[in-house]
């Protein structure tokens, strides 16, 4: 893991249009052209938990929007704003374990491949070393206004 | 690896993945008809090729590999 994250808390706002109490990414550690991590707290007033533990509709949220943050990081790094992206596609969902309240979502994301518009990245979600969940989820980015 | 031999794999890796039978790949069929590959699904080739054969497809360059003979071509110039 990065010593030292790029953004945390509000600041990763300028990545993704979420807001409370739907942000799912608290986190951004790194980001080059094809690879990008980041992190969320597990906390206990999270929309997705139940009964102490995050249930799937929150970690395919977590995933979806750590790659609308990894696609943000460039544009914000130009000082332009986030375009809008959509999730095309979620595949391959694996989940080992569901994370429960008070543990830290650790995930990787790796582009694969890209074409016609349309980027498929594949994600690893861990917990301290240990894997959670991995998936493959294909993302189009709407280009200008 | 030899031409032949990537063809050959190339064909295999394809059908496998988009469940259709090698003898539906002909050298000059139409690689979305053939592969029925539509605007989501044709990044699924082309993370496939990266994976199996070490080849990047730029976006700029699939829209140009229209057919398998030019897909057998771009893979075997740009193979490590």
């Amino acid at each position: 893991m990065p010593n030292q994250p790029l953004l945390t808390g509000e600041a990763i706002y300028r990545l993704i249009p979420q807001r409370p109490p739907i942000v799912m990414v608290d986190t951004f550690f790194s980001a080059d052209e094809t690879d990008a991590e980041t992190g969320l707290h597990i906390h206990a007033d999270n929309i997705f938990c139940q009964a102490d533990t995050l249930q799937e509709p929150g970690l395919i949220e977590h995933v979806a929007q750590s790659a609308a943050a990894f696609a943000g990081y460039a544009p914000y790094t130009r000082g332009e704003a986030p375009k809008l992206g959509f999730i095309g596609e979620v595949k391959k969902f694996k989940i080992v374990r569901l994370p429960h309240c008070g543990e830290f979502l650790h995930t990787h994301l790796h582009v694969m491949g890209e074409a016609g518009g349309v980027t498929l990245i594949a994600a690893e979600v861990q917990v301290e070393g240990e894997t959670l969940a991995t998936c493959q989820m294909k993302i189009f980015i709407q280009e200008g206004e | 690896m030899e031409k032949n031999e990537l063809i050959e794999k190339i064909n295999e890796v394809l059908a496998e993945e988009f469940e259709i039978e090698v003898s539906d790949i002909t050298p000059e069929g139409d690689i979305k008809d053939t592969l029925q590959l539509d605007s989501l699904s044709l990044v699924d080739m082309v993370a496939l090729i990266e994976s199996e054969f070490g080849v990047k497809i730029k976006g700029t360059e699939v829209g140009q590999i229209k057919n398998f003979a030019a897909l057998y071509d771009f893979v075997y110039s740009n193979q490590k």
